[in-house]
Parts: C-alpha cells; sequence; structure tokens
C-alpha cells in the first residue's frame, strides 16, 4: 500500500546510493531506494559464448553504442541505449557519456583502482593559484577513506608520498617482475617514482554496491527498492520550500507515480543527478548548477615490446606485473606548460600483441606477433582536467528521452593544459620505455574524447559560499536543507585518481552527518 | 579481471541482491499445471505440455556453419578489389583459414552496408581509390594485381597505431581499418573456430554475453535523438 512519507528517497543504487543505504539503515533510518533499471541476473541474463557464434562477430550492431568504446558485442546490453536515454552536444566538441542503469550501476562493472586524492587536489588552488579549493581536506575525509578501503579490500602498498597518500591496506608485497624492476630503475634516473597500484579486491572478485554495500542495508530491514522506475523531477513543498516529492514514470509501463519524503538523496550519477535538478528547476540560487564539468584525460600512452622476452626467451621472472606512475609533475617543481599532473598505469603483458602495433600484414605480421608473443610492456595515461565554468551541462529544450523527460546537452571541451599534458605523458612514457631497454612499437599523444574515461564530475560542486557552490561540505544543497546529492557530481576537482573511493567516503561521510542531524531534528 | 571470475562473483552479488529483495533463488521447480478451462473454441490450452518437454538433443548450426553471405552492398568491382584485399591481409596460415575461406569480404559486405554513413563512404572511397591507383600504376584491375603490386599500393599507408586512435587522414584510416576488420571478421568466424576444433584448440574470442535485462520492448528506434513530443 502507498504510504504518505517515508524517511529517506535514495535515487540510484550504485557505489554511492548504496553506501548512503548502507549508513542510514544501519543508523535505524528507513530509505526506499528508486533504480531507473532492472535487477541483473547472470544466471538469467547472460551465456558464455564464442565471437563467431555472435550476429556481428564481436563487431558491435553497427551504430550502436558509438559513444561507449568499451562496449562490444558481448557487453552492449549491460549500457544505457543511446536511442533510449539521449543527449546532445556540438559536434565540434564530441562527449562519450557512458551510463549502465541496471541494479548497482556502474558499480558492477569499474576497474577497481582505488585511490585517496591528496590535498594536492583538495587543496589544489593554494598550492598553484587556479580554480577552487575545495571545502574539506585530507584529514576530513580521511577517516571515512579507510573505512571504505576496508570494506572495499584495497590492495596496496605505502609509499609514503603526498600525492599518492596511503591507505588502508591489504598489504601488497608481492615481488617486482624484472621488467618492472627496470622500469623502475629508469624512473630513478628519471625522479620519476613508480609504485605499486592500488586495486580494491572485494570479495569474490566483484567490489560493488550490490555485494558489498545492498546486503548489509538489506540486512537492517530498513531498506526497500524500486527498480524499473525512471525519476522525472522533484518538488517542493510551497510552505516550506523543502523538497517532498519524487515523480517518477514506470520503465516498462509509463505509468505516472510519485512518492512523498523526508528527505531525499540524489546518487543517479554525476550528470543523471544534476540532470534532475536542472529539469526540476531547483538548487540553483547560485547559477552554477551544471558548471563546472570535470573528467580525465585517457588515452595517451606507448605500446612496447621487450626485446629479451621474444621468441619465447624470456627468463622466469622477467616479465608480468603492473605498475603506477602517481603524479609527479606540478609537485615541488613548475611545469611550463601546464598545471596539475597525471598518472600513468603501467602494464608487463604475457599474452598476444596488439596487430595494429605493427604497422605491416600477412605473414611478416604473423611472425612479429610470434615473436614479440608474451613481450608486451604498455602505458596509458589518467590527467586531471582543469574545472572551467564554461565546460558545463544544460537542459536541451528539444529532445526528450524514451519517457519524454527533458534529455541534457554537454558541452566540453579540453584545452592546452590537457594537451600539453598529454604530450608530457607520452614523451615521459617513452623516456621511461626506452631507459628500461624496451622498443616502443606505437605511441599515441590524443585523447579520448572527454566522458571516455567515466569519471565525469562536477556541475553540483560543494563549496563554503552558496553564492558560487550548490552543496555544502556536507553535500547538502545550500538552497533545500533535506536535498543532498552524494556522487561525483560533489567534486570541486576531479585529479587524476579514480574518483570511487572519494565518492564512496563523501557518501559515507554525508550520511553520516544527515544521520545525525535527522535524529537532532535539524533536517 | 578474468570473466570466469566475473561470473562467480556476479552470481554470488545476485543471489544476494535477490534473496534481499525478498524474491527467491531456489532453482525452478517443474511444476505440474493443473488442467485449465478451454477459454476459446479449441480443446486444449495453448501453453500445455510446454513445462514437461526435454530439451532438444541438439547443437544449434550458425548459419555460417552450412550457409554464404550474399552480398548486397558493394559494387560488382568493389567487391573484387576487397576479396582482393582479404587475399592479401589475412592469407591462410598455421592451418588456419584466410579471409576468402572464412567468408569475411562478404560478411564485411554485409556489416558496411548496415554501417553509418561515414563508414560506409570510407569503405566506397577506399575501394574506388585501391582500384584506381592499381589500374593507374599497373594497368590491371586491383583484384587482378599481383602480391607485389598489392604490396606497393597498400605498404605506404600502413601504421602502427593504438585502440581508438587509428590515423585520421581517410585513406589512411580506410587502409588501416579494412586490415583491422578482416583480422576480426576472419579470426571470429565459424571456419577459423572449426580449424581450431580440429587442431584441439578452443575458438578465440569466448567471453560472457548479455542478453537484453528486462527490455523495453516499447523502445523507438530512432537513429539519433528524439526530438520533443509536443
Amino acid at each position: 500500500m502507498a504510504e504518505e512519507k517515508v524517511d529517506v528517497i535514495i535515487i540510484g543504487s550504485g557505489h554511492s546510493g548504496g553506501m548512503a543505504a548502507k549508513v542510514l539503515t544501519e543508523k535505524g533510518i528507513s530509505c526506499l531506494m528508486l533504480n531507473a533499471g532492472p535487477i541483473a541476473d547472470v544466471h538469467k541474463d547472460t551465456e558464455v559464448k564464442a565471437a563467431y557464434t555472435l550476429p556481428y562477430r564481436n563487431f558491435k550492431k553497427p551504430g550502436q553504442l558509438a559513444h561507449v568504446f568499451q562496449s562490444d558485442e558481448f557487453n552492449a546490453n549491460t549500457w544505457v541505449d543511446e536511442q533510449e536515454v539521449p543527449y546532445t552536444y556540438d559536434q565540434q566538441k564530441p562527449y562519450n557519456w557512458v551510463r549502465v542503469r541496471l541494479f548497482g550501476g556502474r558499480s558492477l562493472f569499474w576497474s577497481r583502482q582505488s585511490f585517496r586524492l591528496s590535498d594536492y587536489e583538495f587543496k589544489a588552488k593554494s598550492h598553484d593559484g587556479y580554480g577552487d579549493d575545495w571545502p574539506i581536506s585530507l584529514a576530513d575525509l580521511g577517516p571515512f577513506y579507510a573505512r571504505v578501503e576496508a570494506i572495499f579490500r584495497v590492495s596496496g602498498h605505502a609509499d609514503g608520498l603526498p600525492q599518492y597518500p596511503d591507505g588502508n591496506f591489504v598489504v601488497d608485497d608481492s615481488p617486482w617482475t624484472g621488467c618492472m624492476t627496470r622500469f623502475r630503475d629508469a624512473g630513478k634516473k628519471l625522479g620519476v617514482p613508480v609504485c605499486k597500484a592500488r586495486s580494491a579486491m572485494g570479495v569474490d572478485g566483484l567490489a560493488s554496491s550490490v555485494n558489498l554495500l545492498l546486503p548489509d542495508a538489506f540486512a537492517t530491514g530498513k531498506l526497500r527498492a524500486v527498480p524499473n522506475v525512471v525519476v522525472r523531477e522533484l518538488s517542493l513543498d510551497k510552505n516550506t520550500g523543502l523538497v517532498n516529492e519524487v515523480h517518477f514514470v514506470d520503465r516498462l509501463s509509463r505509468r505516472e507515480m510519485s512518492v512523498k519524503a523526508r528527505v531525499v538523496i540524489l546518487a543517479a550519477g554525476t550528470l543523471e543527478s544534476t540532470r534532475l535538478l536542472l529539469n526540476s528547476k531547483i538548487a540553483n540560487s547560485s547559477g552554477v548548477l551544471g558548471h563546472y564539468l570535470i573528467d580525465q584525460v585517457y588515452g595517451p600512452g606507448i605500446s612496447c615490446s621487450i626485446p629479451e622476452a621474444r621468441d619465447g626467451k624470456a627468463t622466469p621472472g622477467l616479465v608480468g606485473g603492473s605498475g603506477l606512475v602517481p603524479r609527479f609533475r606540478n609537485i615541488e617543481t613548475k611545469h611550463p606548460k601546464f598545471l596539475r599532473g597525471y598518472a600513468l598505469n603501467v602494464f608487463s603483458n604475457t599474452g598476444g600483441m596488439d596487430p595494429r602495433n605493427f604497422a605491416t600484414y600477412g605473414e611478416d605480421l604473423q611472425k612479429k606477433l610470434d615473436s614479440c608473443h608474451g613481450s608486451g610492456f604498455s602505458t596509458g595515461m589518467m590527467g586531471e582536467v582543469l574545472a572551467r565554468y564554461e565546460n558545463h551541462v544544460r537542459i536541451d529544450p528539444n529532445v526528450v528521452d524514451a519517457w519524454d523527460i527533458p534529455a541534457l546537452h554537454i558541452e566540453t571541451k579540453y584545452t592546452d593544459n590537457e594537451y600539453d599534458m598529454a604530450r608530457d605523458a607520452v614523451e615521459t612514457s617513452i623516456a621511461l620505455a626506452e631507459g628500461a631497454g624496451f622498443e616502443v612499437l606505437a605511441k599515441n599523444y590524443d585523447p579520448n574524447p572527454p566522458g571516455y574515461s567515466i569519471h565525469e564530475l562536477g556541475t553540483c560542486r560543494m563549496g563554503d559560499d552558496p553564492k558560487t557552490s550548490v552543496l555544502n561540505k556536507w553535500n547538502q544543497s545550500h538552497d533545500i536543507k533535506n536535498l543532498l546529492v552524494v556522487d561525483g557530481a560533489s567534486f570541486v576537482s576531479g585529479g587524476w585518481q579514480n574518483p570511487t573511493m572519494t565518492i564512496l567516503a563523501l557518501a559515507m561521510r554525508a550520511a553520516d552527518h544527515l544521520g545525525d542531524e535527522m535524529r537532532k531534528g535539524n533536517v | 579481471m578474468q570473466r570466469r571470475d566475473f561470473v562467480k562473483a556476479m552470481m554470488a552479488a545476485t543471489v544476494a541482491t535477490k534473496a534481499a529483495m525478498g524474491q527467491q533463488t531456489a532453482p525452478p521447480v517443474k511444476q505440474k499445471l493443473p488442467p485449465a478451462a478451454p477459454k476459446a473454441p479449441g480443446p486444449v490450452p495453448w501453453s500445455r505440455g510446454l513445462m514437461e518437454v526435454k530439451p532438444l538433443p541438439m547443437t544449434p548450426l550458425t548459419p555460417d556453419a552450412v550457409a554464404q553471405t550474399d552480398a548486397h552492398f558493394f559494387s560488382g568491382v568493389q567487391m573484387a578489389t576487397l576479396r582482393r584485399l582479404g587475399e592479401i591481409f589475412m592469407p591462410p596460415a598455421k592451418g588456419h583459414p584466410g579471409a576468402t575461406e572464412a567468408g569475411a569480404p562478404e560478411f564485411l559486405d554485409f556489416l558496411i552496408g548496415a554501417s553509418p554513413a561515414d563508414r560506409q563512404h570510407m569503405y566506397l572511397s577506399g575501394l574506388d581509390r585501391l582500384e584506381a591507383e592499381a589500374r593507374q600504376k599497373f594497368s590491371v584491375s586491383f583484384s587482378a594485381a599481383s602480391a607485389a603490386q598489392a604490396d606497393q599500393l597498400i605498404r605506404p599507408w600502413l601504421r602502427a597505431w593504438m585502440s581508438e586512435h587509428p590515423p585520421t587522414e581517410e585513406y589512411t584510416l580506410f587502409i588501416n581499418i579494412v586490415h583491422s576488420d578482416f583480422r576480426t571478421a576472419t579470426i571470429n568466424s565459424q571456419a577459423w573456430a572449426d580449424a581450431a576444433r580440429a587442431r584441439g584448440e578452443q575458438a578465440p574470442d569466448i567471453d560472457l554475453y548479455w542478453y537484453p535485462v528486462d527490455p523495453d520492448l516499447r523502445r523507438e528506434g530512432s537513429p539519433s535523438a528524439n526530438p520533443r513530443r509536443s
């Protein structure tokens, strides 16, 4: 039976929504979770197949998911369909908006890279004069990072670098392979640190809302969830100005429904949360809602071969393993061409080579592939994108999705800071690889389109000043105190780090604070 | 992460989520439906007996196992050029079929025929240019060019590149993309899988395939953004 009013509605079931649900329900607060998509069931929804049995031989259906470079024919049905939920952009400024609406969202499929932001990110403006500082520091978020790292079982090694803060790790003391040692030694000569990567091991290989957060929330008996409902807008109580109702449409039947709530938490993913606020026309007295869209530069990197590992001649322990070069630019010295910095993912590949790395074909190509099998080594950049007001999203008045909800128009582009940083990332990679005695086969200086990283952040930034920010330091709307946004939309700057740990820590901290405020009657 | 590990992990997660949402997770039990009263003039409910049927003792064939693809998109000359390209780029090797044996040219005819206009244009203009250059330089159609002649026409355009960042100039792009497409269409073919099986190997590119999850059957398939409905 429909209730008059629920305590807390959480919109979204991914990492941020799952964490909010876990924290609040464990505090005894009842939550109702709304999710736009269905629950996936691996038993029912998947089958192991070979590419030759697929209709398009794993080329992907032509024209489908053109902006989801990560998609293939095997996983095409896991991503949001771009015709069902379209978005628009200027053709000169492409954007890859990558979404998952299955229950659990993108937490089902993420890469597990787990890093804390440092005060080079939280207090970036104090360091280099650009942009804005966050209203919080690493010290504020540290205790929450530690709790998140324990839940997600983050493996890592303490390196003592301020730009790569150590955490609450399952200690990774694995030995470095020979090729990684050579790469590290080359780094030492150039003053470039090469460290162990940090990764969320989760449980049974999965580090998702659905196995690490939501089960705890459901176990309290205080969480209920409705899949397959697409939230259209929020409305406010005319007398109090507080948000009081969520309007949604059943995804399959198109039936329009609504539910009242004491508190609403948006956790739909950065741009969906902001889209909902823009469509609701609320929470924007600052005028910055939708602005300062950030993501991260991915794409530039190199592909190499380790000569000593060719033709089956690799000695034991030479190949294999991975590492991470954390940001080293603009820490103690100032680079002349760009602000902030980047990290490099570093991998030794013991399998087959990518044939595209060789400018040849036929028998000659096969000879090279056979010779170089197991000798691969690659680097890939993760670079900070500067937060700029003009990089923004707004509602497109001419386009709606399959449920007649106005679509988002995304307008962003990279500038010299990102391109110069990318060039430096590739040239540093080449210097390190050649210093280690590797042969560089291919290199790419060009960033992937903005959005490719699936680390879209900002557009609903937090800050101490309601004139220049949408949220306060507790992820609470400055304008509407019973409205929170706990996903990546709250970020002030993006850093180079995979944002998942920070999103989780912020959501935990915000829910913690909200629970206390609700108990005190302040919300 | 390995896909198999992902399967195990997703199975665990799905069970946890569904159990917590109050849904049954026990495997389906075969139930005998009670005989239903006929709703329409007809002696038997239409679904009678479906729960009891045993799975058919068959391994479904892919169409490629018994049939060839009929090419419809490229012209006769373009198709001949494409076939010769396939012979050059992916000849048979080490017991594996080449592009021709794998039906890759015909498959690409189908694929490109269904592709967006920019991809079609790249292939059409690329094939036409290759043919024109063969005639101009060697006075032969590209389909009749020797391996050495074809190499002279192709090799200057080959590049070493990385995923998502092929060459940008259109003809260079075509040569490199068609090479990559031939490799995929050949390696992911029935013929290649049969050859692998004959050698005691697994078919390449085996992974977890996701069916549509609770699909919205009313989805409207417009090719681009939906205009606002008034």
